[in-house]
């Protein structure tokens, strides 16, 4: 994997946990019942799906340069 | 709002998360610079997400959280009712349990999984708000436990000692005669309709 292919999954990992942080903000912000269900049910799966995607970008580029 | 600390915490996160993204193509080149990609994308966001969410739940107990929709506003105000027999109102008025968790105080069950069972209602009360529709008469989901007043008067003298209890106690204990055949009143909804309320005085 190129440098470039792997910056870019890395940004997209940045999106996605930027995306659940954000969510919680609004949540946090506006702290109701349903928010709180909302930022719950979005936030959290939105970071870990943006901390998957940054390891698998590391992964396949430490297997790529056959490191491991 | 959330307070200012948690809010505070989740900008800085974002802001450190907007920060890596411009950074990526810099630092994906270097161990050290994967390291801070690593802490500033996976680990920082998953604290935050776990503190946000541990402070949501505790938050969600809250008598301020349990009345913030309308239908309980009514249960709400019964915690003033001017009756010393209500035990909403005797309760709340006499600090015997916690102001700030009034409702989570005495609804949740104190069994293994009182606190996911109260919180998975919370759930389908929410869903009752915005989707099902309120039932016209608020009612609870089962028969109150004498469990749940037991938690907290098991072995207090005042209980145990009470003349009309001495009798009862065993079958108190065992759950076969309710705490609420003698003390009815739960919520005074004639005093609240009334707007009979009590009020400590102001300092």
């Amino acid at each position: 994997m190129t440098t470039e292919s792997m910056t870019k999954k890395i940004r997209r990992a940045a999106v996605l946990a930027g995306l659940g942080l954000g969510v919680q903000l609004v949540a946090a912000l506006h702290w109701t019942p349903a928010m709180f269900i909302v930022s719950a049910v979005l936030g959290p799966p939105l970071v870990l799906a943006g901390g998957v995607q940054f390891l698998a970008a590391v992964w396949r580029n430490i297997r790529d340069k056959g490191a491991v | 709002m959330l307070p200012i600390p948690a809010v505070v915490a989740l900008i800085v996160g974002i802001a450190i998360v907007a920060f890596l993204f411009f950074g990526a193509g810099a630092l994906a080149g270097q161990t050290v610079g994967r390291l801070v990609l690593l802490a500033g994308l996976l680990a920082l966001p998953l604290l935050l997400s776990v503190g946000n969410i541990s402070y949501g739940l505790h938050e969600s107990s809250s008598t301020r959280f349990c009345l913030s929709c309308h239908e309980m506003q009514r249960h709400g105000k019964s915690l003033f009712a001017d009756n010393k027999q209500a035990l909403a109102a005797a309760h709340y008025q006499n600090r015997l349990v916690d102001r700030e968790s009034v409702c989570y105080s005495c609804h949740k069950d104190y069994a293994m999984f009182g606190d996911v069972t109260a919180k998975l209602n919370g759930l389908r009360h929410v869903w009752a708000h915005y989707i099902a529709g309120v039932p016209k008469k608020i009612e609870l989901y089962k028969p109150y436990p004498n469990s749940n007043c037991l938690h907290c008067h098991d072995d207090a003298r005042r209980f145990v000692d009470g003349v009309a209890h001495r009798p009862i106690l065993p079958a108190l204990y065992a759950g076969t005669t309710s705490c609420l055949s003698c003390h009815r009143i739960a919520h005074d909804m004639t005093k609240v309709d009334a707007d009979d309320l009590w009020q400590a005085h102001q300092r």
